[in-house]
């Protein structure tokens, strides 16, 4: 992990001096999970793929920003955050019709795989992805930044702006989260 | 180690990645407290269960708008170096001009020469200009990505170009594209009307980070008739806090 951190640093800093191609080699490292971070906030395909676009694009553009002293990918999921609040607050400024409201919070399975694939994934899985769309949104991201990105715990405390310790509290405390709504799931289920 | 110091220690122990003496501490605790030992085995088993969770993939559509984008970038880049291509091309000019009239050339052939020249960068600047325009009023945002790269290749002169521009700061959908606009507005400096045009954009604009560039941009062109626009921004509390930071900033650069 720490070999590919100091690549991944070393493409940044050649991107950031004006060799824009080596982007491209970011770009086939992280999009993929950089789709999945998003996904997993907003369960929207086309909107985590328009917002995949944004960061690639604020990297380019504020490329001279970059710090080589510092973790690319807490730089890039810092970039991340702020694309996805940033086309949050476009999206409230749309005049949306309550029907289309109606048809977004009754479509989060949309980034969820078929009725096959989730028989074969098994019961359990299936609710726990539940679960996890039911976390408050500050608890997905950290459990998607630190399980599914596998990303240190320094590099997230640097993404999200607070300290390492807050974030092993935080982590433990969206899993004992996630458990809660996972047995009153399951429970529902039962009854 | 109490419980509430296993709080943060867990996940780490999950993962197993603590040292070994922090290891040791936590099995130690574990090995007394039964609620605790409970708690990391429940918790722990989720939390192997979310790797099982299925990834999902972007469409193929994604890699192609990012190589386009990235290409359209440095044709951007290359293209609004143009100043320095120019004054190297004069220097040239007159270099070899000097060099005609020595050798014997009449002025009149020179001035043929010149005139084709001239006659040849207006059609490439007419096509340019056509491209620019077609692409932004494109439905795919990188498509009028593209469009706005290309405004570096028109003169700085283009109106029509600096209102398509303006068009894209003001309506276009897209944050990306709006970002780009504004950067592109840079070689349309000396136009009053761009400059009267940023100050009107910034108070239409809703996305902080193209507020942010707006404010950038005044800053760069030295406006210092921003200054009660940018006052109103510092002093809006519903405005963005880097926005308005950046707002005042940008007051301290003008003064």
């Amino acid at each position: 992990m720490k070999a590919v951190d100091a690549t991944d640093n070393a493409l940044m800093a050649r991107v950031s001096a004006g060799d824009l191609p080596k982007l491209a080699v970011l770009f086939e490292r992280h999009h993929r999970a950089l789709f999945r971070y998003f996904v997993s906030l907003n369960r929207d395909r086309e909107l985590s793929e328009d917002l995949v676009q944004d960061v690639f694009f604020r990297i380019l553009r504020y490329r001279s920003t970059y710090d080589p002293g510092k973790a690319f990918t807490a730089w890039m999921y810092g970039i991340a955050r702020r694309a996805g609040l940033d086309r949050a607050r476009d999206r409230r400024a749309e005049v949306i019709g309550i029907e289309a409201i109606v048809e977004r919070r009754g479509e989060p399975a949309s980034a969820a795989p078929g009725p096959e694939e989730r028989a074969a994934k098994g019961q359990n899985l299936g609710l726990l992805e539940r679960a996890l769309d039911l976390l408050p949104a500050d608890k997905r991201e950290i459990l998607v930044l630190s399980r599914f990105q596998e990303m240190k715990y320094e590099d997230i405390a640097a993404a999200l702006n607070c300290e390492v310790g807050a974030v092993k509290v935080r982590v433990y405390r969206a899993v004992r989260a996630l458990e809660q709504i996972y047995f009153a799931l399951e429970k529902e289920k039962a009854s | 180690m109490t419980c509430e110091e296993m709080e943060s220690r867990m996940a780490e122990y999950w993962g197993r990645t603590l040292d070994p003496q922090q290891q040791s501490e936590v099995e130690a605790h574990l090995a007394v407290c039964e609620t605790c030992r409970a708690g990391a085995q429940r918790l722990g088993s989720l939390w192997r269960d979310l790797a099982r969770l299925p990834t999902p993939e972007p469409g193929p559509g994604v890699r192609e708008r990012f190589y386009e984008t990235l290409a359209a970038y440095r044709d951007g880049a290359a293209a609004a170096r143009p100043a320095l291509k120019w004054v190297w091309q004069i220097a040239a000019g007159v270099a070899l001009a000097l060099a005609g009239v020595g050798a014997g050339y009449s002025l009149r052939s020179s001035q043929t020469v010149n005139a084709e020249v001239a006659q040849l960068r207006a059609e490439v600047g007419n096509m340019r200009q056509l491209v620019a325009l077609s692409l932004l009023q494109q439905q795919s945002a990188s498509e009028r990505l593209r469009g706005v790269s290309w405004t570096y290749r028109v003169e700085p002169s283009d109106t029509e170009v600096l209102a398509a521009l303006l068009t894209a700061v003001n309506h276009d959908p897209n944050v990306n594209v709006r970002l780009a606009a504004v950067d592109a507005l840079h070689p349309f400096a000396a136009s009053p009307v761009t400059r009267d045009a940023v100050i009107q954009a910034l108070r239409k604009q809703a996305a902080p980070i193209v507020q942010v560039a707006l404010i950038d941009l005044l800053v760069d062109l030295k406006e210092t008739e921003a200054a009660p626009e940018l006052q109103r921004v510092v002093s809006d509390n519903s405005a963005d806090a880097d926005v308005r930071q950046r707002a005042q900033w940008a007051l301290e650069k003008l003064q």
